[in-house]
């Protein structure tokens, strides 16, 4: 998910690309034609970092599943097997389904408005030749700070005492609204905050889309006298689908499980407006310290985000827009 | 979608080139548009979505640096972008408080750190996986790298129960190394590549001169990557200095924090709300990451254009 990478894509023959010359040198590899190398090399060589994403990101996910069954009956008793009780707890607590709503809401508006705006941006870089590369680097901002930062930017923006938003509101004689103190606005601006940290990546993706494109086909539907939004709409969007694709998994994934913005631009509130599942998570885990029953909302949230990815995978397969 | 970004960016300057010496953009786009007051409506119509997008990007930034130059009242009373005077009073403040300095230099050591152990992982990963075939590669490989679809949410509260056992809370070290476990899939992923593209006919030849595998990766290999292990570094980097939801739960104490942890902090710590101090600081946690990202973007664009690879 990086801006800079410097790499091509691995593929998974060492070294021998289809269609390179050398493929046809068949046979010696290079641990067999050079001296000094063990069969035993590669597999030390690899093993620091087998172990550390093992240890690091595999083994807690495991961990937090199988946790997810136990519970300790009082506070320090030692943990009993439990089952699935902590999910059908999860299920039947009332706080689970507004969190489950507030989510439904937040990812859905920051997908809306992430597309929507990823490609209204998109398209006009596109058009931009010269400048490309100075309106590049701005654009990549938002993605290079810190979601604290970026939500204490967005309280100052939003203030309704002082913030630039409400005096320009009030330059125009209405009353500018306190945007954090009013549930649907707070849901708006941690919408908006969500949105704008995340752009950068998806106005980037998208616009190596429309990059890839061919121009004769743009030239052809101009020369039959398509208008530009018409060749927008039914020539570069079907064409760049996969993009859009992969644009609306990244955005899906990083809403439904960020946690850094809601939990700084308004910790859940007012009133739980923008409690979101791991605003629910989080808060089940370190303000009521039970740990398994969070840790069965942090499953249920993973688990959500791999059959979302799923359902969009399909989507996008049964139009055939993706391979 | 590391891969496609990259893709965008190669794809993007091999447009420039191209078009830019085919004549001035307008040309291309107003195409139709014959007359000299068409095409000016064009150019104009044409840069009203990119104004938008710039003040998008920007006005955040701009805002929250001009409350830092304002003074405390100031920021109620002249609610314009442009402070009447502006001065460093906020800045000297949050650079005299012990939790700031504090947290910058953890955010440095950690940031370091975890862009010096990233490499040290995945530089020998990445290598054997390019170079060797050996028995079960794809196999390994696929579960070094797969792991990077793993949410940082799902790891939050795991992370934290393991840390509290093995004693590892509250400690620089255990930031360095779980942010250096997730940048890992992605470094070792970028490095494969990278070192795929490599001539093997260098190794080869060094190799016939009796050059160890070791020297062969110091002298050949890792001069070749060096734009592949700045990205890396910088990413690295980037995660230590961004990174928030995993500190606030694996540090207790507050000589342990990093700057976002303190800056959220601070929001809250504070009865009255110091609006000019937390701008300060925010404009603070921001200023060093865009000083290097900058210089060092320059510095990748460069090293692969100068054709050190081939």
């Amino acid at each position: 998910m990086s801006v800079v990478n410097s790499g091509t894509r691995p593929s998974l023959s060492p070294g021998q690309r289809p269609g390179s010359p050398r493929k046809r040198q068949r046979g010696p590899r290079l641990d067999i034609t050079l001296a000094g190398q063990s069969k035993l090399a590669p597999y030390l060589f690899s093993a620091p970092a087998i172990v550390t994403v093992s240890l690091l990101l595999a083994y807690p996910v495991l961990y937090g599943l199988y946790n997810s069954l136990f519970r300790a009956p009082s506070l320090g008793a030692p943990e009993e097997f439990v089952g699935l009780e902590n999910y059908s707890d999860m299920f039947a607590d009332p706080a689970f389904w507004h969190a489950l709503v507030r989510s439904a809401v937040f990812v859905f508006g920051c997908l809306i408005l992430g597309l929507i705006l990823g490609l209204f941006f998109a398209f006009a870089l596109n058009r931009v030749i010269r400048q490309l590369r100075f309106l590049r680097a701005i654009t990549i901002a938002p993605y290079i700070i810190s979601n604290v930062a970026a939500a204490v930017m967005f309280r100052l923006v939003f203030n309704s005492d002082f913030g630039l938003l409400n005096r320009t509101i009030e330059f125009f004689g209405f009353d500018g609204p306190g945007w954090l103190s009013n549930g649907t606005l707070a849901m708006v601006v941690v919408i908006f905050c969500q949105v704008w940290t995340d752009l950068p990546l998806t106005i980037l993706l998208l616009l190596a889309g429309l990059q890839t494109i061919d121009t004769s086909y743009l030239d052809a539907a101009r020369v039959d006298g398509a208008t530009g939004w018409k060749r927008a709409w039914h020539l570069s969007i079907p064409l760049i689908s996969p993009q859009i694709v992969i644009s609306t998994v990244w955005l899906s994934y990083s809403t439904l499980t960020g946690l850094g913005v809601v939990l700084a631009l308004t910790g859940g509130g007012p009133l739980k407006a923008t409690q979101t599942l791991p605003m629910e998570m989080y808060s089940t885990a370190f303000t009521d310290l039970e740990m398994n029953e969070a840790l069965a909302i942090a499953s249920f949230i993973l688990i959500l985000n791999a059959l979302l990815t799923l359902v969009y995978v399909t989507v996008a397969r049964r139009y055939g827009t993706v391979e | 979608m590391a891969t496609n970004t990259r893709h965008n960016t190669r794809a993007t300057d091999t447009r420039v080139a191209r078009d830019g010496a085919s004549g001035p953009p307008d040309r291309r786009i107003g195409g139709l548009a014959a007359s000299p007051l068409g095409r000016g409506v064009r150019r104009v119509l044409l840069w009203i979505p990119l104004i938008i997008l710039v003040l998008w990007t920007v006005m955040p930034f701009l805002i929250t640096m001009s409350i830092s130059l304002k003074a405390r009242g100031e920021v109620f009373a002249d609610p314009g972008l442009l402070p009447d005077s502006p001065r460093l009073d906020a800045y000297r403040e949050v650079i005299a408080r012990p939790g700031f300095r504090g947290a910058f230099l953890n955010s440095v050591l950690v940031g370091f750190g975890t862009a010096a152990l990233t490499i040290a992982i995945s530089v020998p990963a990445a290598y054997a996986f390019a170079r060797f075939g050996f028995r079960g590669r794809h196999l390994l490989l696929l579960f070094t790298l797969l792991p990077r679809l793993v949410p940082s949410l799902g790891l939050m509260i795991p992370l934290y129960q393991i840390a509290v056992t093995a004693g590892m809370l509250d400690k620089r070290l255990t930031l360095v190394i779980v942010y250096s476990g997730m940048l890992v899939p992605l470094a070792v992923w970028l490095l494969v590549g990278f070192i795929q593209q490599i001539p093997r006919e260098l190794e080869e030849a060094a190799n016939v001169d009796g050059a160890s595998m070791f020297k062969r990766i110091r002298y050949i290999v890792l001069p070749l990557a060096l734009p592949a292990l700045i990205t890396i570094g910088v990413l690295a980097f980037r995660e230590a200095w961004n990174e928030f939801t995993l500190v606030l739960v694996l540090t207790t104490t507050p000589g342990k924090r990093t700057l976002p942890y303190e800056l959220y902090l601070m929001q809250g710590i504070q009865g009255i709300q110091n609006y000019p101090a937390e701008a300060a600081f925010t404009i603070l946690t921001i200023v060093p990451f865009i000083l290097i990202y900058t210089r060092i973007e320059k510095y990748i664009v460069a090293g692969i254009t100068t054709g050190s690879v081939k």
